[in-house]
Order: C-alpha cells, then sequence, then structure tokens
C-alpha cells in the first residue's frame, strides 16, 4: 500500500517546485513540504543534480519538476489533467516541453537582470534581446490561446497550463517597459485565478 | 504513412528519426528548415506554431516539440521497449529526457555547436564555449554515475532516454571542446554507434553545415 502522504523537497518560491505544490492541489494529493539542504550527503542520493524539487513517493524518488507532475497525474489516473490517451495526452505534453525549452530560455536574462537584479546581468541590449524574445513567446500563447479557447491545450485546463500559468505569472509580474498588451493572455491569467491551486501558489505575489 | 518535417541535419530531427528508425516504422521525411526554409508559411504556422522543426504527422494527426514526439512514437508503438511499461521505470526514463533539455542543451547544442559551426573563427566566444563545455562535462559526470552498473541509460535495454540524451552525444564528442574523462559515457556511446538506426539518422556529419570561416 501507498502511504497517503507524499512528500516534496523544495522552497515554495521556487518556480520549478510551484509547479509540484500546485499540481497536487489540482490532483487533491495531500503532501508534506520540506526544504532540502541540497549539497548535503543527505540530499545528494536523492538527486545527483543538487537541484529540487524532488519527490518521494514510498520508496519511489523522482526529480524534474516536469516529469513529476506528469508522473503524479498519471499515478493519480487524472484524465482530466493528462489524458492516458496517447494523442490527446501527446497534445498537452507538447506546452511542458515548450515551457522548458523555448520559454524558459527566453526569459533567463530579462528575469535575472529585472527581477533578481543580478549585477552580471545587466547588459542592456542583452536584456532588450531577451525581453524580445520573451516577447514572442508571449505572442505564441496569445495565439494559441486564440485557437484553443480558454486554456492551453484546448478549452479545459490541463497539465500543461501548470508551467504556461507559472510563466504568464512571472510575465506580469516582471517589470517590462512598455509591455505590449495580450488580450487572450490578460483574460487567460484571470481565468487561471479562479482556481484556488493557482492562488496558493502561482499568483502569490512572488514572480 | 508516417511523415517528419524537418531537415535531417537537425539535432531536433535527429532524435524523432532515430526514434522511428528504431521502431521500425514505415516513414516519409520531409526537407524544412534550414537552407529549406518553409516555416514561416501559415501553412506550416498552423502545424507548428513555434515555427521550428521537427513536426511529426502521424496520419493526419500533427505534433511539435522532440521529446513529446519521442514519447508519442514510443508509447504508441514502443511500449515496453522504448518505453518502459513500468510506471516508474518510465517516469525515471522522462526524467533523464526532461534533463537532456534542462541540463545539456543549452551548453552542448546551443554554446558549443553553435559557436563552431554557424559563427566564425573570428567572432566565436570562445569564453562561452569553454564555460559551457566545462559545465557540460560536470552534468556528464552524473551520467557517467548512472551507467556504471548499466548497458544503457535505464539498464539492458534502449530507452527514450537513451535517444533524448544520445543525440546530443553525436555533437558533443566531434566537436573540439574540451571534455573530461567519461569512461562510462564514451563506452556508452561507443555502444550507440554501432546501431544502425543511430547510424543512419544521427551520425550526420556537421562540417557542411559550418559557415564560411568558421
Ligand atoms: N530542470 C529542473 C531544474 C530545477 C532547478 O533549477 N531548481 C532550482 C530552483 S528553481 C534549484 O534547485 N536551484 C538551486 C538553489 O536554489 O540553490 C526542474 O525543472 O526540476
Ligand atoms: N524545442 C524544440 C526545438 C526545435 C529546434 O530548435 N529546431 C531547430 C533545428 S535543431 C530549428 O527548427 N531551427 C530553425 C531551422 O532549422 O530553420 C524541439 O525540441 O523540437
Amino acid at each position: 500500500m501507498k502511504p497517503a502522504t507524499l512528500k516534496i523537497l523544495g522552497k515554495p518560491s521556487s518556480i520549478n517546485v510551484r509547479k509540484v505544490l500546485w499540481a497536487c492541489e489540482e490532483i487533491g494529493r495531500p503532501f508534506v513540504l520540506e526544504e532540502p539542504a541540497l549539497g548535503s550527503a543527505e540530499f545528494r542520493p536523492l538527486n545527483p543534480n543538487g537541484l529540487m524539487p524532488v519527490i518521494v513517493d514510498g520508496d519511489f524518488v523522482l526529480w524534474e519538476s516536469n516529469t513529476i507532475i506528469r508522473y503524479l497525474a498519471n499515478d493519480a489516473a487524472a484524465e482530466n489533467l493528462l489524458p492516458s490517451d496517447a494523442r490527446a495526452r501527446a497534445l498537452v505534453e507538447t506546452w511542458i516541453d515548450w515551457q522548458a525549452t523555448e520559454f524558459n530560455t527566453a526569459w533567463r536574462y530579462a528575469f535575472q537582470a529585472l527581477v533578481r537584479k543580478s549585477p552580471p546581468h545587466q547588459n542592456k541590449a542583452d536584456i532588450a534581446a531577451s525581453v524580445r524574445d520573451w516577447t514572442k513567446a508571449v505572442a505564441i500563447v496569445d495565439g494559441q490561446l486564440r485557437r484553443s479557447n480558454r486554456f492551453i491545450a484546448g478549452p479545459a485546463f490541463t497539465l500543461a497550463d501548470i508551467p504556461i500559468g507559472l510563466s504568464i505569472n512571472r510575465w506580469f509580474m516582471t517589470p517590462i517597459e512598455n509591455r505590449p498588451s495580450f488580450p487572450a493572455v490578460r483574460a487567460y491569467y484571470e481565468r487561471l485565478s479562479e482556481r484556488p491551486g493557482f492562488m496558493l501558489h502561482g499568483r502569490n505575489g512572488i514572480p | 504513412m508516417l511523415k517528419i518535417l524537418g531537415r535531417k541535419t537537425s539535432v531536433n530531427v535527429q532524435k524523432a528519426m532515430w526514434t522511428v528508425g528504431e521502431l521500425g516504422l514505415p516513414h516519409e521525411r520531409a526537407d524544412l528548415g534550414g537552407e529549406f526554409g518553409g516555416l514561416d508559411t501559415p501553412e506550416y504556422i498552423a502545424l507548428n506554431p513555434n515555427r521550428l522543426v521537427p513536426t511529426l504527422d502521424d496520419g493526419g494527426f500533427t505534433l511539435w516539440e522532440s521529446n513529446t514526439i519521442i514519447r508519442y512514437l514510443s508509447r504508441t508503438y514502443g511500449h515496453g521497449t522504448l518505453a518502459p511499461a513500468d510506471p516508474h521505470a518510465y517516469a525515471r526514463a522522462e526524467a533523464w529526457m526532461d534533463w537532456s533539455l534542462t541540463s545539456l542543451y543549452a551548453d552542448v547544442i546551443l554554446t558549443c555547436f553553435i559557436q563552431h559551426v554557424r559563427v566564425t573563427a573570428k567572432d566565436r566566444d570562445v569564453a562561452a564555449v569553454a564555460a559551457a563545455a566545462k559545465r557540460a562535462g560536470e552534468k556528464l559526470g552524473i551520467l557517467d554515475a548512472q551507467l556504471a552498473s548499466r548497458q544503457f541509460v535505464m539498464g539492458g535495454q534502449l530507452t527514450i532516454a537513451d535517444i533524448a540524451v544520445g543525440t546530443l552525444m553525436y555533437r558533443y564528442f566531434n566537436l573540439p571542446v574540451a571534455r573530461p574523462s567519461l569512461p562510462n559515457v564514451e563506452a556508452w556511446y561507443a555502444r550507440l554507434t554501432q546501431r544502425p538506426a543511430y547510424q543512419a539518422h544521427v551520425m550526420i556529419d556537421f562540417k557542411p553545415m559550418m559557415v564560411a570561416g568558421a
């Protein structure tokens, strides 16, 4: 028998940990959250990368946030979040991968500069290039929302809305000069805000 | 018939092609992207709003993002072989796929590869390449430990994890970058190079892609 309580190792302010916390809310999976000592001898065997989040589900240990949320949805047979039909599932997975590859890559420099105020990230041209790429990515979300109607992978909320929703929160929380307005993205942000999980772990004041 | 849209020199197209090759699926491939262009047409954008390759067309069902394509093909046509049947093993294999995207891809492809192939020697950011190669070597040390007791990333059999990570290895081992000693990764890579589908779809010389003066 599986123990009822899932252990999540991570800080609630980290965007990759927030994916897992929000997914648990959507699934209705109880959990305990513990802050790990990333470099410690206890943590390394759990994740040789020394990064969070990590989950411990009984004797099963897993790292990589996007993999973790897919595992949890699958384990709970949460068909609405991650369908078992291969095609329907793949259409959800596309947007999860896209967040990891393109979206996340686009904002990295600008986010370090404008939110973290990181000294090595203050080159004006590099900030502008990153904001440009970031804007292009948000425009892709905007276009997709117009087609898909309401949520990123279709008319209903799915697992893909978790990484995309957190990324959109980051977009609105970052001070960007002359931020172009994307009405479908704005409406989506408000639509996600009807979900308690998003208000708790997404739109909670943390970029 | 299965159709893959994308030039064969793209590392992300190669992931899909290697998968199709391992599964022995009848397929055709159309040249798109790079010198062939075709990514900015309304028809293509309707299939792939990200305007990159690959895109898969499986009898009218279209899909993009290379790792998603690998998983879709393997779940559909390779359940129990490329896609581990046990849900825990499957999730662990997925973790290595994500790891390839988030820990290796930027350093190995976007920096080491692009800087050597798409940038002239004169304009190359040598410091950025050295830093990226160093990080990639450290990350591959983690894979080296995983492979210490395994033939393939997940164990005795080739899976989606090998495909996602292994496609990058042909470039990693053939670029003039500093590499630490990685005995288990090197032995695994040597095993991959023995596979006909890897030879046919991944071991594609990238010298012809180099810009003049690179
Ligand atoms: N690809 C990994 C990335 C994990 C990651 O980068 N985690 C960050 C926090 S968001 C981390 O642990 N950083 C080390 C630290 O905060 O000290 C995932 O998605 O789980
Ligand atoms: N995240 C995407 C990235 C795809 C990508 O970057 N494709 C490159 C080739 S490797 C591309 O389409 N470049 C433009 C071109 O070939 O014209 C995936 O994994 O499928």
